[in-house]
Protein backbone atom coordinates (compact mmCIF):
# COMPACT_ATOMS: atom_id res chain seq x y z
CA UNK A 1 0.00 0.00 0.00
CA UNK A 2 1.35 3.70 -0.91
CA UNK A 3 1.77 5.66 2.15
CA UNK A 4 -0.22 8.93 2.03
CA UNK A 5 2.22 12.08 2.37
CA UNK A 6 -1.18 14.08 2.98
CA UNK A 7 -5.14 13.33 3.39
CA UNK A 8 -7.16 16.35 3.23
CA UNK A 9 -10.96 15.68 4.23
CA UNK A 10 -13.60 17.96 3.87
CA UNK A 11 -11.36 21.21 4.34
CA UNK A 12 -13.23 24.08 4.29
CA UNK A 13 -12.57 28.24 4.85
CA UNK A 14 -15.36 30.49 3.52
CA UNK A 15 -14.38 34.46 3.98
CA UNK A 16 -16.87 37.28 4.64
CA UNK A 17 -16.49 37.72 1.02
CA UNK A 18 -17.69 34.20 0.21
CA UNK A 19 -14.16 33.18 -1.61
CA UNK A 20 -12.26 30.47 -0.14
CA UNK A 21 -12.51 26.96 -0.44
CA UNK A 22 -15.13 24.32 0.32
CA UNK A 23 -14.71 20.64 0.72
CA UNK A 24 -11.43 19.86 -0.22
CA UNK A 25 -11.22 16.29 -0.49
CA UNK A 26 -7.74 15.00 -1.44
CA UNK A 27 -4.80 12.37 -0.99
CA UNK A 28 -1.37 12.52 -2.05
CA UNK A 29 0.87 9.66 -2.39
CA UNK A 30 4.34 9.86 -1.22
CA UNK A 31 7.03 10.54 -3.96
CA UNK A 32 4.28 12.72 -6.20
CA UNK A 33 4.75 15.59 -7.67
CA UNK A 34 1.38 17.68 -7.59
CA UNK A 35 0.31 20.65 -9.22
CA UNK A 36 -2.30 22.69 -7.95
CA UNK A 37 -4.17 24.59 -10.26
CA UNK A 38 -6.00 27.77 -10.72
CA UNK A 39 -7.44 30.39 -11.59
CA UNK A 40 -6.49 34.13 -9.24
CA UNK A 41 -8.97 33.64 -6.55
CA UNK A 42 -9.73 29.87 -6.59
CA UNK A 43 -8.92 29.66 -3.09
CA UNK A 44 -4.91 28.00 -3.74
CA UNK A 45 -3.53 29.82 -1.13
CA UNK A 46 -5.98 29.90 1.22
CA UNK A 47 -5.70 25.62 0.52
CA UNK A 48 -1.85 25.81 1.49
CA UNK A 49 -1.98 28.24 4.31
CA UNK A 50 -4.15 25.66 6.07
CA UNK A 51 -1.88 22.89 5.25
CA UNK A 52 1.24 24.50 7.06
CA UNK A 53 -1.19 25.99 10.34
CA UNK A 54 -0.88 29.42 9.00
CA UNK A 55 -4.92 29.53 8.94
CA UNK A 56 -7.35 27.26 10.98
CA UNK A 57 -10.10 25.38 8.76
CA UNK A 58 -13.73 26.42 9.63
CA UNK A 59 -14.38 22.48 9.13
CA UNK A 60 -12.18 19.51 7.57
CA UNK A 61 -8.57 18.42 8.46
CA UNK A 62 -5.02 17.74 6.65
CA UNK A 63 -3.02 14.81 8.32
CA UNK A 64 0.61 14.81 6.90
CA UNK A 65 2.29 11.61 7.20
CA UNK A 66 -0.80 10.64 9.03
CA UNK A 67 -0.50 13.58 11.71
CA UNK A 68 -3.39 16.24 11.72
CA UNK A 69 -2.51 19.69 11.41
CA UNK A 70 -5.07 21.22 13.98
CA UNK A 71 -4.29 18.56 16.29
CA UNK A 72 -0.70 18.06 16.42
CA UNK A 73 0.87 20.12 14.53
CA UNK A 74 4.32 19.07 15.77
CA UNK A 75 4.57 16.24 14.63
CA UNK A 76 2.65 16.80 11.01
CA UNK A 77 5.17 19.76 10.03
CA UNK A 78 8.17 17.30 11.76
CA UNK A 79 9.37 16.57 8.05
CA UNK A 80 7.08 19.64 6.14
CA UNK A 81 8.94 22.44 3.93
CA UNK A 82 7.22 25.54 3.30
CA UNK A 83 7.27 28.50 0.88
CA UNK A 84 3.71 30.05 1.26
CA UNK A 85 2.75 33.11 -0.86
CA UNK A 86 6.16 35.02 -0.92
CA UNK A 87 9.58 34.14 0.26
CA UNK A 88 10.32 35.80 3.82
CA UNK A 89 13.07 36.75 5.61
CA UNK A 90 14.52 38.95 8.19
CA UNK A 91 15.44 42.13 6.50
CA UNK A 92 17.99 43.25 9.02
CA UNK A 93 19.98 39.48 9.24
CA UNK A 94 22.41 38.12 6.13
CA UNK A 95 21.18 35.11 4.61
CA UNK A 96 23.63 32.85 6.46
CA UNK A 97 21.82 34.47 9.91
CA UNK A 98 18.49 33.99 8.70
CA UNK A 99 19.17 30.01 7.83
CA UNK A 100 20.98 29.78 10.92
CA UNK A 101 17.40 30.73 12.60
CA UNK A 102 15.78 28.17 11.07
CA UNK A 103 18.26 25.40 11.54
CA UNK A 104 17.41 25.84 15.66
CA UNK A 105 14.15 23.83 14.97
CA UNK A 106 15.70 20.79 13.76
CA UNK A 107 18.61 18.62 15.49
CA UNK A 108 20.39 17.48 12.45
CA UNK A 109 20.85 21.10 10.68
CA UNK A 110 24.38 22.39 10.90
CA UNK A 111 26.39 24.69 9.04
CA UNK A 112 27.57 22.53 6.22
CA UNK A 113 24.23 21.91 5.21
CA UNK A 114 23.24 25.51 5.51
CA UNK A 115 26.11 25.95 3.04
CA UNK A 116 24.98 22.93 0.98
CA UNK A 117 21.06 24.64 0.81
CA UNK A 118 22.66 27.44 -0.19
CA UNK A 119 25.16 26.15 -2.84
CA UNK A 120 21.80 24.15 -4.16
CA UNK A 121 20.15 27.60 -4.82
CA UNK A 122 23.30 29.67 -5.82
CA UNK A 123 23.39 31.97 -2.94
CA UNK A 124 26.53 30.77 -1.30
CA UNK A 125 28.29 33.76 -2.39
CA UNK A 126 25.36 36.31 -1.27
CA UNK A 127 25.52 34.22 2.14
CA UNK A 128 27.19 37.20 4.23
CA UNK A 129 24.74 39.72 2.75
CA UNK A 130 21.68 41.03 4.58
CA UNK A 131 18.50 40.44 2.75
CA UNK A 132 17.12 43.80 2.72
CA UNK A 133 19.46 44.45 -0.31
CA UNK A 134 18.21 41.33 -2.19
CA UNK A 135 16.02 41.20 -5.25
CA UNK A 136 12.86 39.44 -5.33
CA UNK A 137 14.19 36.71 -6.98
CA UNK A 138 17.18 35.88 -4.12
CA UNK A 139 14.29 36.40 -1.85
CA UNK A 140 12.63 33.70 -3.64
CA UNK A 141 15.78 31.30 -4.01
CA UNK A 142 16.44 32.01 0.45
CA UNK A 143 12.98 30.85 0.52
CA UNK A 144 13.63 27.56 -1.04
CA UNK A 145 16.98 27.39 0.42
CA UNK A 146 14.96 27.73 3.82
CA UNK A 147 12.18 25.12 2.97
CA UNK A 148 14.81 22.50 2.05
CA UNK A 149 17.26 22.94 4.96
CA UNK A 150 15.30 20.10 6.98
CA UNK A 151 15.75 17.49 4.31
CA UNK A 152 11.63 17.54 4.49
CA UNK A 153 9.79 14.69 2.92
CA UNK A 154 7.06 17.15 1.87
CA UNK A 155 7.48 20.32 0.28
CA UNK A 156 5.19 22.64 -0.31
CA UNK A 157 5.67 25.61 -2.60
CA UNK A 158 3.29 28.24 -3.57
CA UNK A 159 4.35 30.08 -6.35
CA UNK A 160 8.06 28.94 -6.56
CA UNK A 161 9.17 30.25 -9.33
CA UNK A 162 7.70 34.01 -8.69
CA UNK A 163 10.35 36.35 -9.09
CA UNK A 164 12.72 33.91 -10.96
CA UNK A 165 14.92 34.58 -14.07
CA UNK A 166 14.81 31.59 -17.30
CA UNK A 167 17.95 30.18 -14.98
CA UNK A 168 16.20 30.87 -11.75
CA UNK A 169 13.18 28.85 -13.14
CA UNK A 170 15.26 25.75 -15.15
CA UNK A 171 17.38 25.91 -11.76
CA UNK A 172 14.37 24.90 -9.62
CA UNK A 173 12.84 22.49 -12.46
CA UNK A 174 16.04 20.27 -12.20
CA UNK A 175 16.05 20.85 -8.29
CA UNK A 176 12.19 19.56 -7.89
CA UNK A 177 12.90 16.44 -10.45
CA UNK A 178 16.70 15.80 -8.65
CA UNK A 179 14.80 15.85 -4.90
CA UNK A 180 12.06 13.81 -5.94
CA UNK A 181 14.15 11.19 -7.71
CA UNK A 182 16.90 10.98 -5.18
CA UNK A 183 15.36 11.75 -1.68
CA UNK A 184 11.75 10.72 -2.60
CA UNK A 185 10.63 14.19 -1.40
CA UNK A 186 6.96 14.82 -2.14
CA UNK A 187 6.19 18.28 -3.36
CA UNK A 188 2.51 19.79 -3.73
CA UNK A 189 3.18 22.92 -5.89
CA UNK A 190 0.83 25.85 -6.56
CA UNK A 191 1.96 28.18 -9.97
CA UNK A 192 0.01 29.89 -12.53
CA UNK A 193 3.19 28.86 -14.98
CA UNK A 194 1.17 26.16 -16.48
CA UNK A 195 3.95 24.94 -18.84
CA UNK A 196 6.33 24.68 -16.34
CA UNK A 197 4.01 22.51 -14.21
CA UNK A 198 3.45 20.12 -16.84
CA UNK A 199 7.14 19.51 -17.29
CA UNK A 200 7.32 19.32 -13.97
CA UNK A 201 4.66 17.68 -12.05
CA UNK A 202 3.61 14.01 -11.96
CA UNK A 203 0.19 14.82 -10.96
CA UNK A 204 -2.35 17.70 -11.34
CA UNK A 205 -5.53 18.77 -9.26
CA UNK A 206 -7.50 21.54 -10.79
CA UNK A 207 -9.33 23.75 -7.95
CA UNK A 208 -11.93 26.48 -9.71
CA UNK A 209 -14.23 28.61 -7.46
CA UNK A 210 -13.31 27.20 -4.26
CA UNK A 211 -13.50 23.66 -5.18
CA UNK A 212 -11.28 20.81 -6.08
CA UNK A 213 -13.22 19.94 -10.13
CA UNK A 214 -10.53 17.34 -11.17
CA UNK A 215 -7.36 15.41 -10.16
CA UNK A 216 -5.60 13.45 -12.89
CA UNK A 217 -2.11 11.93 -13.48
CA UNK A 218 -0.59 14.84 -15.95
CA UNK A 219 0.24 11.86 -18.43
CA UNK A 220 -2.94 10.46 -18.59
CA UNK A 221 -4.08 14.17 -19.54
CA UNK A 222 -1.14 14.85 -22.01
CA UNK A 223 -2.49 11.18 -23.92
CA UNK A 224 -6.21 13.01 -23.96
CA UNK A 225 -5.30 16.70 -24.89
CA UNK A 226 -2.27 18.42 -26.64
CA UNK A 227 -1.05 20.49 -23.68
CA UNK A 228 -1.89 20.95 -20.09
CA UNK A 229 -3.10 24.27 -20.98
CA UNK A 230 -5.97 23.07 -23.00
CA UNK A 231 -6.96 20.53 -20.16
CA UNK A 232 -6.97 23.48 -17.58
CA UNK A 233 -9.29 25.69 -19.71
CA UNK A 234 -11.23 22.76 -20.64
CA UNK A 235 -11.95 21.80 -17.46
CA UNK A 236 -11.94 25.52 -16.13
CA UNK A 237 -15.08 25.86 -18.42
CA UNK A 238 -16.67 23.00 -18.01
CA UNK A 239 -16.97 24.30 -14.20
CA UNK A 240 -19.07 27.14 -15.51
CA UNK A 241 -15.91 29.67 -17.39
CA UNK A 242 -17.23 31.16 -20.10
CA UNK B 1 7.74 21.82 24.88
CA UNK B 2 9.21 20.96 21.35
CA UNK B 3 10.79 24.25 19.55
CA UNK B 4 10.27 26.22 22.34
CA UNK B 5 13.94 26.23 23.58
CA UNK B 6 14.41 27.10 19.35
CA UNK B 7 11.96 30.03 19.58
CA UNK B 8 13.11 31.41 22.24
CA UNK B 9 17.05 31.82 21.29
CA UNK B 10 15.73 33.20 17.98
CA UNK B 11 13.50 35.61 19.02
CA UNK B 12 16.98 36.54 21.77
CA UNK B 13 18.85 36.59 18.22
CA UNK B 14 16.52 38.84 16.75
CA UNK B 15 16.49 41.33 19.64
CA UNK B 16 20.14 41.50 19.77
CA UNK B 17 20.50 41.65 15.81
CA UNK B 18 18.03 44.80 15.37
CA UNK B 19 20.08 46.54 18.16
CA UNK B 20 17.09 47.23 20.76
CA UNK B 21 19.02 46.34 23.39
CA UNK B 22 21.89 48.71 22.48
CA UNK B 23 19.44 51.56 21.62
CA UNK B 24 18.02 50.73 25.31
CA UNK B 25 21.04 50.33 26.93
CA UNK B 26 22.58 53.50 25.48
CA UNK B 27 19.70 55.62 26.59
CA UNK B 28 19.53 54.32 29.93
CA UNK B 29 23.40 55.29 31.16
CA UNK B 30 22.33 58.88 29.27
CA UNK B 31 19.35 58.59 31.91
CA UNK B 32 21.65 57.63 34.76
CA UNK B 33 24.30 60.35 33.85
CA UNK B 34 21.60 62.95 33.56
CA UNK B 35 20.39 62.53 36.94
CA UNK B 36 23.91 61.88 38.77
CA UNK B 37 24.72 65.44 37.16
CA UNK B 38 21.82 67.26 38.81
CA UNK B 39 22.25 65.17 42.06
CA UNK B 40 25.56 66.37 42.05
CA UNK B 41 25.29 69.60 40.38
CA UNK B 42 22.65 70.72 43.49
CA UNK B 43 25.33 69.16 46.03
CA UNK B 44 27.86 71.27 44.79
CA UNK B 45 25.83 74.52 44.24
CA UNK B 46 23.39 74.76 46.97
CA UNK B 47 25.50 72.86 49.55
CA UNK B 48 22.41 70.47 49.58
CA UNK B 49 22.43 66.63 49.76
CA UNK B 50 19.89 65.49 47.84
CA UNK B 51 20.25 61.60 48.15
CA UNK B 52 23.38 59.32 49.62
CA UNK B 53 25.27 56.70 47.69
CA UNK B 54 22.16 53.87 48.01
CA UNK B 55 19.71 56.43 47.31
CA UNK B 56 20.52 57.13 44.20
CA UNK B 57 19.64 54.31 42.38
CA UNK B 58 16.01 54.50 43.84
CA UNK B 59 15.42 58.11 42.36
CA UNK B 60 16.68 56.85 38.92
CA UNK B 61 14.10 53.95 39.07
CA UNK B 62 11.27 56.16 40.72
CA UNK B 63 12.04 58.23 37.06
CA UNK B 64 12.84 55.31 34.75
CA UNK B 65 10.25 52.97 35.85
CA UNK B 66 7.28 55.40 34.67
CA UNK B 67 9.13 56.93 31.87
CA UNK B 68 12.30 54.43 29.98
CA UNK B 69 11.53 50.96 30.68
CA UNK B 70 7.93 50.74 30.10
CA UNK B 71 8.22 52.84 26.43
CA UNK B 72 11.05 50.12 25.85
CA UNK B 73 8.96 47.00 26.79
CA UNK B 74 5.88 48.61 24.68
CA UNK B 75 8.20 48.95 21.87
CA UNK B 76 9.83 45.69 22.05
CA UNK B 77 5.96 44.19 22.37
CA UNK B 78 5.04 45.86 19.44
CA UNK B 79 8.01 44.59 17.31
CA UNK B 80 7.58 41.22 18.63
CA UNK B 81 4.07 40.86 17.55
CA UNK B 82 2.72 43.94 15.34
CA UNK B 83 5.90 44.09 13.27
CA UNK B 84 6.56 40.61 12.31
CA UNK B 85 2.79 40.30 11.27
CA UNK B 86 3.20 43.07 9.54
CA UNK B 87 6.12 42.53 7.41
CA UNK B 88 4.81 38.69 7.54
CA UNK B 89 7.49 37.19 9.13
CA UNK B 90 5.63 36.10 11.43
CA UNK B 91 4.98 32.74 9.20
CA UNK B 92 8.75 32.18 9.17
CA UNK B 93 8.13 31.05 12.59
CA UNK B 94 5.02 29.01 12.61
CA UNK B 95 5.68 26.95 9.90
CA UNK B 96 8.13 25.39 12.05
CA UNK B 97 7.44 22.31 14.17
CA UNK B 98 6.56 24.12 17.19
CA UNK B 99 2.58 24.72 18.48
CA UNK B 100 1.67 28.47 18.75
CA UNK B 101 1.89 28.26 22.35
CA UNK B 102 5.32 27.46 21.74
CA UNK B 103 6.32 30.58 19.68
CA UNK B 104 3.83 33.20 22.33
CA UNK B 105 5.70 32.16 25.32
CA UNK B 106 8.75 32.12 23.70
CA UNK B 107 7.65 35.77 22.61
CA UNK B 108 6.80 36.85 25.95
CA UNK B 109 9.58 35.00 28.04
CA UNK B 110 11.72 37.36 25.72
CA UNK B 111 9.83 40.21 26.64
CA UNK B 112 10.56 39.33 30.41
CA UNK B 113 14.39 39.08 29.90
CA UNK B 114 14.78 42.43 28.47
CA UNK B 115 12.58 43.85 31.08
CA UNK B 116 14.54 42.16 33.84
CA UNK B 117 18.21 42.67 31.74
CA UNK B 118 17.23 46.13 31.34
CA UNK B 119 16.31 46.50 35.24
CA UNK B 120 19.55 44.82 36.28
CA UNK B 121 21.78 47.26 34.07
CA UNK B 122 19.99 50.33 35.15
CA UNK B 123 20.55 49.12 39.14
CA UNK B 124 24.30 47.95 38.45
CA UNK B 125 24.73 51.69 36.60
CA UNK B 126 22.76 53.59 39.00
CA UNK B 127 24.39 51.93 41.99
CA UNK B 128 28.18 52.37 40.42
CA UNK B 129 27.16 56.11 40.10
CA UNK B 130 25.71 56.48 43.09
CA UNK B 131 28.69 54.91 45.09
CA UNK B 132 31.48 56.54 43.47
CA UNK B 133 30.13 60.27 44.05
CA UNK B 134 28.37 59.32 47.58
CA UNK B 135 30.57 56.76 48.86
CA UNK B 136 30.51 57.77 52.46
CA UNK B 137 27.03 57.19 52.50
CA UNK B 138 26.72 53.73 51.44
CA UNK B 139 25.62 50.42 53.39
CA UNK B 140 25.13 46.89 53.09
CA UNK B 141 21.57 47.13 53.61
CA UNK B 142 21.01 50.49 51.31
CA UNK B 143 22.87 47.96 48.66
CA UNK B 144 20.49 45.00 49.47
CA UNK B 145 17.28 47.55 49.71
CA UNK B 146 17.84 48.76 46.02
CA UNK B 147 18.42 45.08 44.53
CA UNK B 148 15.35 44.31 46.18
CA UNK B 149 13.18 47.53 44.75
CA UNK B 150 14.37 46.98 41.33
CA UNK B 151 13.82 43.28 41.79
CA UNK B 152 9.93 43.54 42.90
CA UNK B 153 9.51 46.55 39.85
CA UNK B 154 9.79 43.62 37.27
CA UNK B 155 6.33 42.63 38.43
CA UNK B 156 3.99 45.58 37.01
CA UNK B 157 6.22 46.08 34.23
CA UNK B 158 6.00 42.47 33.06
CA UNK B 159 2.17 42.96 33.71
CA UNK B 160 1.77 46.27 31.66
CA UNK B 161 4.06 44.69 28.77
CA UNK B 162 1.49 41.75 28.68
CA UNK B 163 -1.16 44.41 28.36
CA UNK B 164 0.38 45.91 25.38
CA UNK B 165 1.31 42.12 24.36
CA UNK B 166 -3.11 41.67 23.86
CA UNK B 167 -3.46 45.09 22.51
CA UNK B 168 -1.13 43.94 20.10
CA UNK B 169 -2.99 40.90 19.00
CA UNK B 170 -6.21 42.78 18.98
CA UNK B 171 -5.28 45.83 16.66
CA UNK B 172 -3.38 45.26 13.52
CA UNK B 173 -1.18 48.36 13.32
CA UNK B 174 2.05 49.15 15.98
CA UNK B 175 1.42 52.41 15.62
CA UNK B 176 -2.21 52.95 17.21
CA UNK B 177 -0.94 49.54 19.64
CA UNK B 178 1.57 52.21 20.19
CA UNK B 179 -0.97 55.33 21.46
CA UNK B 180 -3.32 52.97 22.65
CA UNK B 181 -0.80 51.86 25.34
CA UNK B 182 0.69 55.37 25.90
CA UNK B 183 -3.38 56.54 26.80
CA UNK B 184 -3.75 53.54 28.59
CA UNK B 185 -0.58 54.02 30.47
CA UNK B 186 -1.91 57.62 31.45
CA UNK B 187 -5.37 56.49 31.73
CA UNK B 188 -4.76 54.32 34.66
CA UNK B 189 -2.00 56.54 36.52
CA UNK B 190 -4.89 59.24 36.83
CA UNK B 191 -7.68 56.74 37.46
CA UNK B 192 -5.46 55.40 40.34
CA UNK B 193 -5.32 59.19 41.86
CA UNK B 194 -9.02 59.79 41.50
CA UNK B 195 -10.09 56.17 42.28
CA UNK B 196 -7.55 55.26 45.15
CA UNK B 197 -9.41 53.32 46.68
CA UNK B 198 -9.03 50.75 43.55
CA UNK B 199 -5.97 51.82 42.15
CA UNK B 200 -4.47 48.04 42.81
CA UNK B 201 -6.56 47.06 39.65
CA UNK B 202 -4.61 49.99 37.53
CA UNK B 203 -1.29 48.30 36.84
CA UNK B 204 0.61 51.57 36.39
CA UNK B 205 -0.13 52.75 39.62
CA UNK B 206 1.79 49.51 41.36
CA UNK B 207 4.70 50.37 39.78
CA UNK B 208 5.76 52.21 42.55
CA UNK B 209 5.17 49.11 44.63
CA UNK B 210 8.57 48.79 45.91
CA UNK B 211 8.07 51.48 48.37
CA UNK B 212 5.92 48.66 50.14
CA UNK B 213 8.91 46.68 50.37
CA UNK B 214 11.18 48.56 51.33
CA UNK B 215 9.40 51.07 53.70
CA UNK B 216 9.68 50.94 57.56
CA UNK B 217 6.66 49.57 58.13
CA UNK B 218 6.44 46.93 55.48
CA UNK B 219 2.76 45.63 55.44
CA UNK B 220 3.27 42.00 54.57
CA UNK B 221 -0.84 41.61 53.84
CA UNK B 222 -0.96 44.23 51.71
CA UNK B 223 2.12 43.48 49.63
CA UNK B 224 0.74 39.93 49.11
CA UNK B 225 -2.70 41.26 48.22
CA UNK B 226 -0.89 43.20 45.66
CA UNK B 227 0.86 40.68 44.06
CA UNK B 228 -2.06 38.24 43.86
CA UNK B 229 -3.80 40.85 42.29
CA UNK B 230 -0.83 41.63 39.81
CA UNK B 231 -0.36 37.88 39.11
CA UNK B 232 -3.93 37.87 38.69
CA UNK B 233 -3.92 39.97 36.19
CA UNK B 234 -0.86 38.93 34.15
CA UNK B 235 -2.50 35.41 34.38
CA UNK B 236 -5.38 36.65 32.68
CA UNK B 237 -3.89 38.88 30.28
CA UNK B 238 -1.17 35.86 28.88
CA UNK B 239 -4.28 33.79 28.34
CA UNK B 240 -6.34 35.96 26.38
CA UNK B 241 -3.24 37.19 24.54
CA UNK B 242 -2.32 33.24 23.81
CA UNK B 243 -6.16 32.53 22.55
CA UNK B 244 -6.02 35.64 19.83
CA UNK B 245 -2.77 34.68 19.13
CA UNK B 246 -3.46 31.25 18.40
CA UNK B 247 -6.74 32.20 16.59
CA UNK B 248 -4.64 34.45 14.02
CA UNK B 249 -4.52 33.43 10.27
CA UNK B 250 -1.68 34.24 9.02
Amino acid sequence: MTTKAIEISGLTKVYTNGRGISDLNLEIDEGDIFGFLGPNGAGKTTAMKMMAGLMKPDRGDVKIFGCSVVDDYVNAMKHVGCLIETAESYSYMTANDNLKLFARFYPDVDQRRIDECLEITGMLRYKNEKTRKFSLGMKQRLGVAAAILSRPRLLILDEPLNGLDVEGMLDMRRLIKRLAEEEGTTFFISSHLIHDVELTCTRIGVVYGGKLVNVEYTHNILSNYSSLENYFVSEVDRNGRV
Amino acid sequence: MAGFKAALINEIVKLLKKKKMIAAAFLSIIAVMVGQVAVTAIKHGFGLRVVGGTEFPLVVLSMFVYTLLPLFATFVAIDMFNGEFTSNTMKITLTRPVSRFGVFAAKVLNLAIFIAANLLFVMVLSLLAGLLFNADSASAAGIGRVALSYAVTFLPVLVFSLLVVLLSNIVRGGLAVFFLSVLLFIGFYFLGIIFSNYSSFFITSMFDWYMLWISESASGFKILRQALIMSGCGIMLFAAGYYLFDRKDI
